[in-house]
């Protein structure tokens, strides 16, 4: 029986206080979601809190379109959403966050990722086909690996805004 | 109904609100108002997003509730995110009047009939959704006549208009529109950046 070998992650945890205060530091307005396992500390801690509003669609073509609406509208919002869902909505990032040149910041879960690979490396399609398409799609994204990339997020939020378009903020690991 | 007539007493009652219309609504709107196309203040037309016309007013409504949002969808756009009434209804904002226009067919792309058309009732799955008022309409007089009453409720409400297809209306009402400039000019307008 050979001896049990244990792998470092790739991609490791960020604290979701740590992520909420980026958000307040940026004077986000809503978090607009679609339930992200990923993202679920995160979300749990944006539920106990009213500075900012958070907002639930059903699906993720939902809340590119209420982003949209609610920038029109004058507020900050960003959206949490997992990466199958991003798939799912890639026609309304194409028409609303591109065509239509509205800021669409966009944290994404990857559902499903193996963190002990880098996410290319995945076996998943789900999981490895995920920065390719946004490289094929020429979206912006900003990969958070470990607490280290924190910063991360306020650069693609601050993409979003300064390019008048779609940025996607990658959430490597669970959020603690 | 002819869709025409529902338009024309929707413009004549629209106020302040600010407008939002979709697919074959947005020819007939350009038809009925005095402004030029692309230029009509305080109003979007919604193209190539796929039933998101009535999120995007969602946006709009809760980020200005003091302005009241008037969308004019169509049958098939709502049944591409049927999900969406349920979340309309769950954000609950108090200014948003969603009219869809029943034709039961998808007239954009050669008025081919919505799957299960005359099975279905979007007024019931409003109301089952959670709008404040749902009710259906599908007589031109009586929807004029109601139209005041309506826009005064606290919504969010839903208005079936029961409208009769249009033969032969293959063109695109929507051509020529410029989205990305009224969703800039629209915020620039209601916020000022």
């Amino acid at each position: 029986m050979g001896a049990m070998v244990s792998v470092a992650p790739v991609a490791r945890p960020v604290a979701a206080d740590s992520l909420l205060d980026v958000l307040y530091e940026l004077g986000v307005s809503h978090v607009i979601n679609v339930p992200d396992t990923h993202q679920r500390t995160l979300l749990a801690a944006l539920s106990r809190q009213s500075r900012i509003k958070l907002l639930t669609a059903c699906t993720e073509d939902e809340a590119i379109a209420i982003n949209a609406g609610l920038w029109i509208g004058g507020q900050r919002p960003v959206l949490s959403i997992q990466q199958v869902g991003l798939l799912a909505a890639l026609n309304n990032v194409k028409a609303l966050a591109m065509d239509a040149r509205i800021p669409t910041c966009m944290l994404v879960g990857y559902f499903g990722r193996d963190v002990t690979r880098t996410a290319r490396d995945n076996a998943g399609n789900g999981v490895k086909l995920i920065e390719p398409t946004l490289d094929a799609w020429q979206i912006a994204y900003f990969p958070i690996e470990g607490p280290e990339d924190l910063p991360k997020l306020a650069e693609g939020y601050r993409h979003s805004l300064e390019h008048s378009g779609p940025a996607v903020v990658l959430i490597g690991a669970p959020t603690s | 109904m002819r869709r025409n007539d529902a338009i024309a007493a929707l413009v004549a009652e629209r106020g302040e609100a600010i407008t939002v219309t979709t697919e074959q609504a947005i020819g007939a709107w350009r038809a009925a108002v005095p402004e030029p196309a692309n230029a009509i203040p305080d109003h979007l037309d919604i193209v190539g997003c796929m039933g998101s016309a009535s999120t995007i007013a969602l946006g709009i409504a809760l980020a200005q509730p003091k302005r009241k949002v008037i969308i004019v969808d169509g049958d098939g756009s709502l049944l591409m995110q049927l999900g969406s009434l349920v979340t309309i209804a769950g954000a609950a904002p108090a200014n948003l009047y969603h009219f869809v226009f029943e034709n039961g067919v998808y007239e954009t792309s050669g008025s081919q009939p919505l799957p299960g058309e005359g099975r279905f009732d979007l007024t019931q799955m409003a109301r089952a959704a959670g709008y404040a008022h749902a009710v259906q309409v599908s007589d031109a007089g009586e929807f004029s006549a109601a139209l005041p009453q309506l826009l005064q409720r606290a919504g969010p409400v839903f208005v079936s208009v029961r409208t009769e297809p249009e033969d032969g209306y293959l063109v695109r009402s929507s051509a020529g529109t410029k989205m990305d400039q009224q969703m800039h000019a629209l915020r620039k307008r209601l916020v000022g950046a």
